[in-house]
């Protein structure tokens, strides 16, 4: 379709369409609702690992003045639990809470207060009493409890070609074990819910990154039809995956309604968000590289060690990059999972890649350093046009490209292949490199669109329950829009975030942007399409939509549409890929390093707006270099609470902390992926940042970091690798 | 929905306060489009253009204001202070915080609350021309005092320069730390005239007031507001363009053809 000028469409560098209600503080996040004769929860948590509970006393709370109720397990309603020995997490899953006097993890909810006021409520919380029966057998120390690990049975291991063969082929081997701690989402809003029942019906503003699922596991937890519950989510303060699913607190807040026929409003507290919302779990990742002389590789293997909770069954899969990303014959995944008396891990931020691309492209460099190639050659060198994996091409696959610009963006040629030979006093400068790739899963969408005619002017109102959690989907729906219907985006107002509106499948998995777009121009298209039919216009000429409406006589339309994925789109692998650049300085005292510049390439399809997409990356960045700064869940070994419980404990960046940052798009639309030539980009960003600057501490101190994060006390007790010239 | 329609007629009464008539007029819609458009918009939406009249069939009446709802409260404290020019006089419970004050009673929720901890700087709000965090104040410890919140900043139907700089840099993306951001890079500017130092200046024995601060300073200075979504760069940049009239932009660029052609032959 041709650009009308002045419609903004598709492409445009816009302003947020929503900035304005959030610079002025009127965008309303799921607590803000002002909802009359609303009344607080707070939850209250074990505080042990595993065992009973034996006794409840909640005679001091239940006196206090505006206290209302006190939920436990005694007088909870009763809801739907969990089947089977530790089924899968999913974004839809159930979520009974407070069904039970046992314990399985320090920190799960095993009350709720109910009062007239937050203060009430929360002092209230700290009255009840519980004792328990502890049972000693809690798994708590992953270190210690490695003969546990099961292999999940979900079809996850996979091997092709021959090992064996593979490394006995190999004139280099690389084996080398990565470790990334427990790390939180942490989304700056709070998870947090008003919900009500009123008569069977459940109505829940609550911070959901896929409303759809919200009410899937609202009706399936209360064994009530989906369609007596709706879910507003018309602002999300951030995800990053922790909101994909309905945490219990939701369930919580809609089950203290029912009991005391008032809405109920919940807030997780930010020390229950390390305990009552997703973590992703630690991972130990045991690599396998063997590779000519020449920098032919000829086996990779990726094994992986984590944990899952004892109720359900998460295994993220970091092992996806090596199966995909470099053209090895030889190759093998693994996974082996803990059951430990911890929360439930769940999908955060690239899961999978942010993680497994940086054991993969560590021993990617760390096998360039010992074959004494240029990392970024090397990777040219294994790059594949054909997914190994799937045994089927990509539909795109510009990793190349995106490694050759963005080492001449970042001055690549000047990077000095001998470790600690780059210095300026009492820094040691080192650049990193690493590729970049992510699975861009678009599915099926669905929108509506309204159309008002007045006084000469059309005015588009588009309605899906998909929601924007940051990522700029009010904005890019509305470019949509303005693009397919011809009118100025002014005249374009999105709806999102309730489910009253189109099923769409949310903002999660870098599927957002392709599905809900696709979605919006599908009805845009019918309305048009429809409008032309009517009235015999033929459907390739050029009529204005003021026009069409006044042919039909019409001041009003409503259409929808409806996309999905092709059945071309199966017959290709598709990814999103990219490249990360760092410069890093060291103090070569202290320990104490700067990342001091980062340069990104993406590769991400048809940029809708590119002010929205460099939002994207830049927070992907950041978040990566979280990983390796600063972000790590301690686990206390013997009681099994996190011992990191604030942002005071865990550190994520701050302003100072990130560098100025350069991001490069490379013009791409890739029709296979969808009609719009969209892929996703929200999570590649953050996808092998990590080893981007690790390779770059290497570059300029010799020492090889394997475990995240890197702080400067481990920097410094670091041994330089072998073969590095102090 | 009898509140949807009573809002409806708000609207059309032109009865606007400042902020919601700039919204409506930075989308261009003047009073005649602006009526065109309310007749449009659904239920749902309202929580989009309208914030605090959300409407639903469940809950009988919108409310804006809970100043003076008759709680049982423990140690009850009665408190004056001034929000946004308008007084206030609360009854309150002696543990409530400012933050809370303003979110739950006021229902002004353009502050928020992100750690209650004094951690994150999601709840920054100006106190008596300071950058203060509204979750570590009693509100009952606020008598008298001049508080100005995010809602506060538009005057006359027009953003304040730094609203307007953070939405045209891009310095946020799911909004929620914004407010906090926007009051914390407000009361800099004033630091910042002042001469205040802070812990990356390098010379604080010679007192200089109307100070331009360096990209290092803008972001230590900064670093009590945790952004999670990363958008620092952009909040370095807005916070540049009303500071020190430096009108860069966002570093984000499309490879060309000829680098296309380059890379793949290389």
């Amino acid at each position: 379709m041709t650009k009308t000028l002045n419609t903004s469409g598709v492409g445009e560098a816009i302003n947020r369409v929503e900035g304005h209600l959030k610079v002025t503080g009127k965008a309303k996040y799921a607590s803000e609702f002002p909802v009359e004769n609303k009344v607080y929860g707070q939850g209250i948590n074990s505080t042990i690992a595993k065992g009973e509970i034996i006794s409840i006393d909640t005679s001091e709370a239940e006196k206090l003045e505006g206290v209302l109720k006190v939920i436990t397990y005694r007088n909870a309603e009763k809801l739907k639990t969990f089947e089977g020995e530790r089924p899968q997490i999913a974004t839809d899953s159930i979520a009974p809470v407070l069904q039970s006097n046992k314990v399985h993890y320090y920190g799960e909810y095993i009350g709720l207060v109910v009062a007239e006021t937050f203060e009430q409520a929360q002092y209230a919380a700290s009255l009840v009493k519980f004792e328990y029966k502890e049972d000693a057998a809690a798994v708590i120390n992953f270190e210690k409890s490695k003969s546990k690990a099961y292999t999940p049975d979900n079809g996850s291991n996979y091997s092709r070609g021959n090992m064996d063969k593979g490394l006995s082929e190999a004139d280099m081997v690389v084996e080398q074990t990565y470790n990334t701690p427990i790390e939180h989402h942490h989304p700056m809003e709070l998870h947090a819910t008003i919900a009500s029942w009123d008569n069977g019906k459940v109505l829940a503003y609550a911070s959901q990154q896929i409303v759809e699922d919200a009410i899937i596991a609202i009706s399936g937890t209360f064994q009530i039809p989906k369609k007596d519950v709706r879910v507003v989510s018309a602002f999300v303060g951030g995800g990053f995956g922790s909101k994909l699913n309905l945490d219990r607190h939701v369930i919580l807040a809609v089950m203290a309604s029912k009991m005391v026929g008032r809405p109920v409003q919940v807030t997780v507290t930010r020390t229950q968000m390390f305990t009552n919302t997703n973590m992703r779990q630690q991972n130990e990742q045991k690599m396998r590289v063997g590779a000519k002389n020449d920098g032919t590789l000829t086996a990779l293997s990726h094994e992986t060690l984590s944990h899952t909770s004892t109720t359900q069954e998460y295994q993220e899969p970091c092992g996806m990059v090596s199966k995909m990303l470099y053209n090895v014959p030889n190759n093998e995944v693994t996974y082996k999972l803990i059951p430990m008396n911890i929360q439930t891990p769940f999908a955060m931020r690239a899961p999978g890649e942010a993680t497994g691309s940086f054991a993969l492209e560590s021993a990617m460099d760390e096998m360039a350093w010992k074959l004494k190639m240029d990392p970024l050659e090397f990777r040219i060198k294994n790059d594949t046009q054909i997914d190994l994996h799937e045994n089927r091409p990509f539909s795109s696959r510009l990793l190349v490209e995106c490694l050759r610009i963005g080492a001449d963006k970042f001055g690549w040629k000047d990077r000095k292949s001998e470790p600690r030979s780059n210095k300026k006093g009492n820094w040691l400068i080192g650049y990193g490199v690493s590729a970049a790739s992510r699975n861009s899963p678009y599915q099926k969408s669905n929108a509506r669109v309204i159309l008002n005619l007045e006084e000469d002017e059309v005015h588009a109102t588009v309605q899906m329950d998909g929601t924007d959690i940051g990522t700029g989907s009010y904005t890019i729906v509305a470019q949509t829009a303005a693009e397919y219907l011809k009118i100025p985006v002014e005249q374009v107002t999105v709806e999102l975030g309730d489910s009253d509106f189109p099923v769409t499948p949310g903002s999660g998995g870098s599927w957002g942007a392709a599905s809900y777009c696709n979605g919006a121009r599908a009805a845009c298209e019918n309305a048009i399409k429809t409008l032309k039919n009517n009235r015999n216009i033929e459907e390739d000429e050029e009529v204005a939509l003021v026009e069409l409406l006044k042919k039909n006589q019409l001041t009003k339309f409503e259409a929808e549409g409806m996309a999905e994925p092709s059945a071309e789109f199966e017959k290709y692998s598709i990814f999103s890929f990219g490249a990360n650049f760092s410069e890093v300085w060291v103090d070569k005292d202290t320990g104490i390093y700067r990342i001091k510049r980062m340069v990104n390439v993406a590769s991400a399809g048809k940029i809708l707006n590119p002010k929205t997409a460099y939002g994207q990356i830049i927070g992907g960045l950041t978040m990566g270099a979280g990983m390796v700064i600063a972000e790590q869940t301690h686990v206390e070994p013997n009681f099994g609470n996190f011992i990191t419980r604030s942002f005071a404990d865990y550190h994520v960046p701050v302003n100072l902390d990130m560098a100025n940052t350069e991001v490069i798009f490379l013009p791409e639309e890739d029709k296979i992926a969808n009609k719009m030539g969209i892929k996703g980009i929200g999570e590649l960003g953050i996808t092998s940042v990590a080893a981007s600057i690790t390779n770059a501490i290497f570059n300029a101190t010799g020492k090889r970091m394997r475990s995240l994060p890197i702080t400067p006390e481990k920097l410094i007790e670091a041994k330089v690798e072998e073969g590095v010239v102090i | 929905m009898k509140n949807l329609e009573r809002w409806k007629e708000k609207i059309e009464l032109d009865d606007l306060n400042a902020d919601e008539r700039e919204i409506f007029n930075q989308m261009g819609m003047g009073k005649s489009s602006r009526r065109k458009f309310v007749k449009k918009v659904s239920a749902a939406s309202l929580s989009i253009w309208a914030s605090s009249y959300f409407s639903s069939e469940l809950y009988a009446n919108s409310v804006t204001d809970f100043s003076e709802k008759p709680w049982k409260l423990l140690n009850a404290v009665k408190v004056n202070f001034q929000v946004n020019d308008t007084s206030k006089t609360l009854t309150l419970d002696s543990r409530m915080s400012l933050l809370d004050a303003l979110r739950e009673r006021l229902t002004l929720t353009g502050t928020k609350k992100g750690c209650d901890h004094g951690q994150c700087g999601a709840c920054t709000v100006i106190i008596d021309g300071k950058r203060n965090l509204s979750c570590l104040t009693l509100a009952a410890t606020c008598e008298g005092k001049k508080i100005t919140t995010v809602e506060g900043f538009a005057s006359n139907g027009e953003m304040h320069p730094m609203q307007k700089a953070f939405l045209k840099h891009d310095g946020f993306q799911c909004g929620y730390c914004t407010p906090g951001q926007i009051c914390s890079s407000i009361a800099l500017l004033e630091e910042a005239k002042n001469g205040e130092a802070s812990y990356v200046t390098e010379d604080i024995k010679n007192f200089q007031s109307d100070l331009k601060l360096s990209e290092e300073e803008i972001r230590e200075r900064m670093s009590g507001n945790i952004c999670r979504c990363g958008a620092y760069n952009n909040i370095v940049l807005a916070f540049k363009e009303v500071h020190s009239g430096d009108d860069e932009m966002p570093t984000w660029e499309f490879a060309t053809q000829e680098q296309m052609d380059n890379a793949k032959n290389a």
